[in-house]
């Protein structure tokens, strides 16, 4: 079961079944230390983020970089895409897939938050010309 | 008269390549589907969650769309498929 961890040092929160060995944040060593969701939420609220399209673009453009896939090229399908997305957050509260519908269980429907766990899915596993359902992100070629 | 219904979302780039495929079929071979929108339409969100159990095995354990449904014989096309794929599955 996942819980939520405080860095001692730097005050970093870490949602996880344990903790990092290793603050990411201020590199301390064994500073994690289990909190409550209450005291999670109340560290972690007055850091605001605002993303909007453009942002949570670049974001995922920088995640992708780092692994084994992309962006689509197709830069409609994408803008298309991340109309569903903020939709959704707007609607719905998260960012959910927007070629999936959620089920209404919280904890399943978190399978469906861009970017998903796509990678283990039918449509890019063992495929040459993998890509996550939506086509968002496709393996690069 | 059949009753197949086409589970589509707006901002679903599948469903925009596939529309048009779903009206020439309706158009060619006379066949209709009930087209809803499951992501701004809440009534027909529900109805495609009713399906879940029919739909999820079918389509890598999840409600995605496009989803084609009969509702007479359970029998479902999910996803991107070429026309002649689609006409197949709507004629049976």
């Amino acid at each position: 079961m996942k819980k939520y961890w405080r860095c001692f040092i730097c005050n970093d929160i870490h949602y996880g079944v344990k903790p990092p060995e290793q603050c990411p944040t201020c590199m301390a060593i064994n500073a994690y230390v289990e909190v409550s969701s209450e005291e999670a939420k109340k560290i972690i609220n007055p850091t605001e983020s605002k993303f909007d399209q453009e942002k949570f673009r670049r974001a995922i453009e920088e995640f992708a970089k780092k692994n084994e896939f992309q962006i689509n090229p197709d830069r409609e399908k994408v803008k298309m895409l991340l109309t569903g997305l903020f939709n959704n957050e707007q609607n719905q509260g998260l960012k959910y897939c927007p070629c999936r519908l959620i089920t209404k269980d919280f904890t399943e429907d978190l399978k469906l938050v861009c970017p998903c766990n796509f990678i283990i899915h039918e449509t890019y596993q063992g495929k040459k010309d993998g890509e996550c359902w939506c086509g968002l992100f496709i393996k690069r070629r | 008269m059949k009753n197949l219904i086409m589970f589509w979302a707006r901002e679903c780039p599948h469903c925009k390549r596939m529309m048009p495929l779903v009206n020439r079929l309706e158009k060619e071979e006379g066949i209709s589907f009930e087209k809803l929108e499951i992501w701004h339409n809440e009534e027909n969100a529900d109805l495609m969650r009713s399906y879940r159990d029919i739909i999820a095995p079918k389509c890598g354990g999840q409600l995605r769309t496009p989803t084609f449904l009969n509702t007479e014989t359970k029998d479902v096309l999910c996803g991107e498929v070429k026309y002649e794929v689609l006409r197949d599955w709507a004629s049976e």
